[in-house]
C-alpha cells in the first residue's frame, strides 16, 4: 500500500482528487458508471421528500387526507409545548452522548495506541456493539437495568449502594438510554481514532520526545492538530446519528416514564404510526431535516476549512 | 519474558503503567461483552434460575435448549428469518452493484460541476437523511402503488424493503470502494487499455478482482445494517414481510418482562451480524474507518 498521510486520505474522500485529471474524454462512459446510483438515490429520496412536502400541507384524520391547510402543520410545530420540550431534551441527549463517546473513545484509542498483543483482539471485540441491532439492545437494556434484581442493581447493592430506580425515575431512565447509546457507539469513535492514530507519522512525535516535550504537550501540539480532520468527521457522523435515535427508545422505554425519554425521532415516529397524523409528522420531519442540515453545514465547513489549509500548506 | 522483567527492573514505573493498561483492557472487554453474554445465558436458563446470580452453565445452573427449540418451532419466526435474509442479502447485492459502479466512476474519471469531491460528499450526505422522515411518504407511496397493483412495491412486500435498505446504505459501498479503486496503480489499467480492452472490460476484468476485500467489507456492512433496520420494516411490513427486528419488538408480554423471550430473540437478532463481524473484523475495521486506515 502506498504511503499516504492522514489528511491526504481524508482529502481524497471528501474533496476533489489530488493530481492531474486522469482522462478528459469519455463523458458518456463516466456517467454510465456514476449515473445509475445518482438516479437511484434521487428516485428514492427526492421523490418521497417532495411527496412529504405535499403531505405536510394537508390535515389528516386517522390516516385519511382531509383538506389543504396551508402552513398550519408548520405553525403548530412552534405552538406545541410538548414538541419544544422534546427538542430541548433531544439536544441534551445528543450533547451528552456524543461528548462522552468522543472523549471516552479517543482516550481509549490513545491508551491502546501501542505495540502490544491484546490490541488486535480488543479491536475485534469492539466491532461487535456496532453490529448489534438497536431494537434488540433496547430490550436487553430493559432486562439489564431491571429494577428488582436486575444485574446492574444487584451489583450496586453488592457494593453497598441502594437500588437505583433505572426505569421508573425520569432522570435515571434518561441516563439508562444514554448508557445504551454510549455502549453501542463509543467503539466507533475508538476504532476510527485508533486507526487514525496509527496512521500518523511517528517521526514528528519521536522528535518532540527527544526535544523534551511532555506527553501532554505532544498530545496538544502534535497529535490533536493532526487528528483534527478525522475527529471533526467522527463528531459530524455521531451528532447526526444521535439526532436520529428512535429504536432504543421504542424498545427500552417507549418514551416513558411520562415523557422523560421521548426523543424527537420517536416523537415523529409516534405522530405518524400511532396517531396517523401524516401531515403533522411530515412537518415535524422537515424540522428535523432542517436542524440536521444546519449542523452539517456548520461542521462541514469546519472539516473543509481544515482540509483547505492543509492543501494550501502543501503547495 | 526475561527481557520483560529486565526492563521492569530498570524502570520500575513501567510496571504500574503496564498493570494499568492490562486493567483497562479487562474493563473494556468486560463492559463490551457483558450485555451479549447476559442475553445469551438468559436464553438457556429456566425461569427459576434467572433471578439467581448464576453465570456459569452446568456448574451454577442447568442450561436448557427448550426456549431455543420453542422459538425455532414457530412458523412466524422461521418466516421472519427468511425475510430478514432476503432483505439483507438483497439490499447488500443491490447497493453493491450500484455503489461499485459509482465508486469506479468517482475514482477513475474527472468530474467538473459537480466535482468529484462534491459528488462524493453528496453520496455521503445521504446518510444524513433521518429515515424517520421517510416513514410517512414511503408508507403512503407503497400503499398507493400496492393498490394500483404495481408488482414488488406494495405494502407488506420484502422487495420494497430490499429497495429501501439498498438506498439508505448506498453511501457505504461508494465511500469504501472509491478509496480502494484509487489505490490500484493506474499503470495496470493503462496497460490493458493499450491492449485494446474497453473501459467496461477493464472495470470488471481487472479493477473489480483487485478490490475484492473492499467488496466483502461493503457487502457485510450493508447486510448487517439492513438486518438491524427496524423503522422502515415496521412501516412497510404488515404480516408476511415481517423481519426479525419487528418480531423481537413483540417479545414483551403484558405480564411483565419475559427473560427467556428477550434472551432468545435478542440473541437471534444479534447473532448473524455478530458472526459476520467477527469473521470479517479485520476488513471491517478498515472499512468502517472511512479511509483513515492504511491497509
Amino acid at each position: 500500500m502506498s504511503e499516504t498521510t492522514l489528511t491526504e486520505t481524508v482529502a481524497r474522500d471528501f474533496g476533489p482528487p489530488p493530481g492531474k485529471p486522469s482522462r478528459q474524454k469519455g463523458d458518456g462512459t463516466k456517467w454510465f458508471f456514476v449515473g445509475p446510483a445518482i438516479i437511484w438515490i434521487l428516485l428514492f429520496t427526492l421523490f418521497p421528500l417532495l411527496y412529504a412536502m405535499r403531505t405536510s400541507f394537508y390535515a389528516f384524520r386517522s390516516g385519511k387526507m382531509l383538506r389543504w391547510v396551508e402552513f398550519d402543520n408548520y405553525r403548530n410545530l412552534f405552538s406545541d409545548e410538548a414538541l419544544i420540550a422534546n427538542l430541548q431534551r433531544t439536544i441534551i441527549y445528543v450533547i451528552v452522548v456524543v461528548a462522552v463517546e468522543m472523549v471516552l473513545g479517543f482516550l481509549l484509542a490513545l491508551l491502546f495506541n501501542r505495540q502490544m498483543r491484546g490490541v488486535s483482539s480488543l479491536r475485534t471485540i469492539m466491532v461487535l456493539p456496532l453490529f448489534a441491532s438497536p431494537i434488540a439492545l433496547g430490550y436487553l437494556g430493559k432486562t439489564i437495568f431491571y429494577e428488582i434484581d436486575g444485574p446492574v442493581n444487584r451489583a450496586i447493592e453488592a457494593l453497598g449502594g441502594n437500588a437505583v430506580p433505572w426505569l421508573s425515575n425520569p432522570t435515571w431512565a434518561f441516563v439508562a438510554i444514554m448508557v445504551v447509546d454510549i455502549w453501542q457507539w463509543t467503539p466507533f469513535v475508538f476504532l476510527v481514532s485508533l486507526a487514525g492514530l496509527q496512521g500518523l507519522p511517528q517521526d514528528i512525535t519521536e522528535a518532540a520526545e527527544v526535544d523534551g516535550a511532555s506527553a501532554f504537550q505532544r498530545l496538544r501540539s502534535i497529535t490533536l492538530p493532526l487528528m483534527a480532520p478525522i475527529l471533526w468527521l467522527i463528531l459530524l457522523l455521531r451528532t447526526i446519528d444521535a439526532f436520529k435515535v428512535v429504536d432504543i427508545v421504542i424498545s427500552m422505554t417507549l418514551g416513558g416514564p411520562g415523557r422523560a425519554t421521548e426523543l424527537y425521532g420517536f416523537y415523529i415516529f409516534r405522530t405518524a404510526r400511532r396517531f396517523f397524523n401524516y401531515g403533522a409528522a411530515a412537518a415535524q420531519g422537515y424540522l428535523l431535516l432542517f436542524i440536521v442540515m444546519v449542523l452539517v453545514s456548520l461542521l462541514w465547513s469546519r472539516i473543509k476549512n481544515l482540509y483547505d489549509t492543509d492543501e494550501a500548506e502543501a503547495r | 519474558m526475561s527481557d520483560y522483567f529486565e526492563r521492569i527492573r530498570r524502570h520500575p514505573s513501567r510496571l504500574a503503567g503496564d498493570i494499568f493498561i492490562i486493567f483497562m483492557l479487562i474493563v473494556v472487554i468486560a463492559w463490551t461483552l457483558f450485555p451479549l453474554y447476559w442475553a445469551f445465558i438468559n436464553s438457556i436458563k429456566f425461569p427459576y434460575d434467572v433471578y439467581g446470580a448464576t453465570w456459569i452453565p452446568w456448574l451454577q445452573f442447568e442450561p436448557t435448549t427448550k426456549f431455543w427449540r420453542e422459538l425455532l418451532d414457530q412458523r412466524e419466526i422461521r418466516n421472519a428469518l427468511k425475510n430478514s435474509l432476503i432483505i439483507s442479502i438483497g439490499a447488500a447485492t443491490l447497493a453493491l452493484f450500484l455503489g461499485t459502479l459509482a465508486a469506479y466512476g468517482l475514482a477513475r474519471f474527472r468530474f467538473k460541476d459537480p466535482s468529484n469531491g462534491s459528488l462524493t460528499t453528496w453520496f455521503l450526505s445521504q446518510r444524513v437523511l433521518p429515515p424517520v422522515i421517510f416513514v410517512t411518504p414511503f408508507y403512503l407511496l407503497a400503499r398507493e402503488l400496492g393498490l394500483r397493483g404495481v408488482p414488488f412495491l406494495g405494502l407488506d412486500s420484502v422487495w420494497t424493503l430490499v429497495l429501501l435498505n439498498a438506498t439508505f446504505n448506498l453511501p457505504f459501498p461508494v465511500i469504501i470502494l472509491t478509496q480502494m479503486f484509487r489505490e490500484i496503480p493506474k499503470e495496470i489499467e493503462e496497460a490493458a487499455q493499450v491492449d485494446g480492452a474497453s473501459r467496461l472490460e477493464i472495470f470488471y476484468k481487472i479493477a473489480l478482482p483487485l478490490v475484492a476485500p473492499g467488496l466483502v467489507v461493503a457487502f457485510v456492512i450493508v447486510m448487517a445494517f439492513s438486518w438491524n433496520e427496524y423503522i422502515l420494516a415496521v412501516t412497510i411490513a404488515v404480516k408476511n414481510a415481517i423481519p426479525i427486528p419487528v418480531i423481537i419488538a413483540g417479545a414483551e408480554s403484558t405480564r411483565g418482562i419475559d427473560y427467556q423471550a428477550v434472551g432468545t430473540r435478542t440473541v437471534l437478532a444479534l447473532l448473524p451480524p455478530a458472526i459476520i463481524a467477527l469473521v470479517a473484523s479485520r476488513y471491517i475495521i478498515r472499512g468502517l474507518s472511512l479511509g483513515a486506515v492504511k491497509g
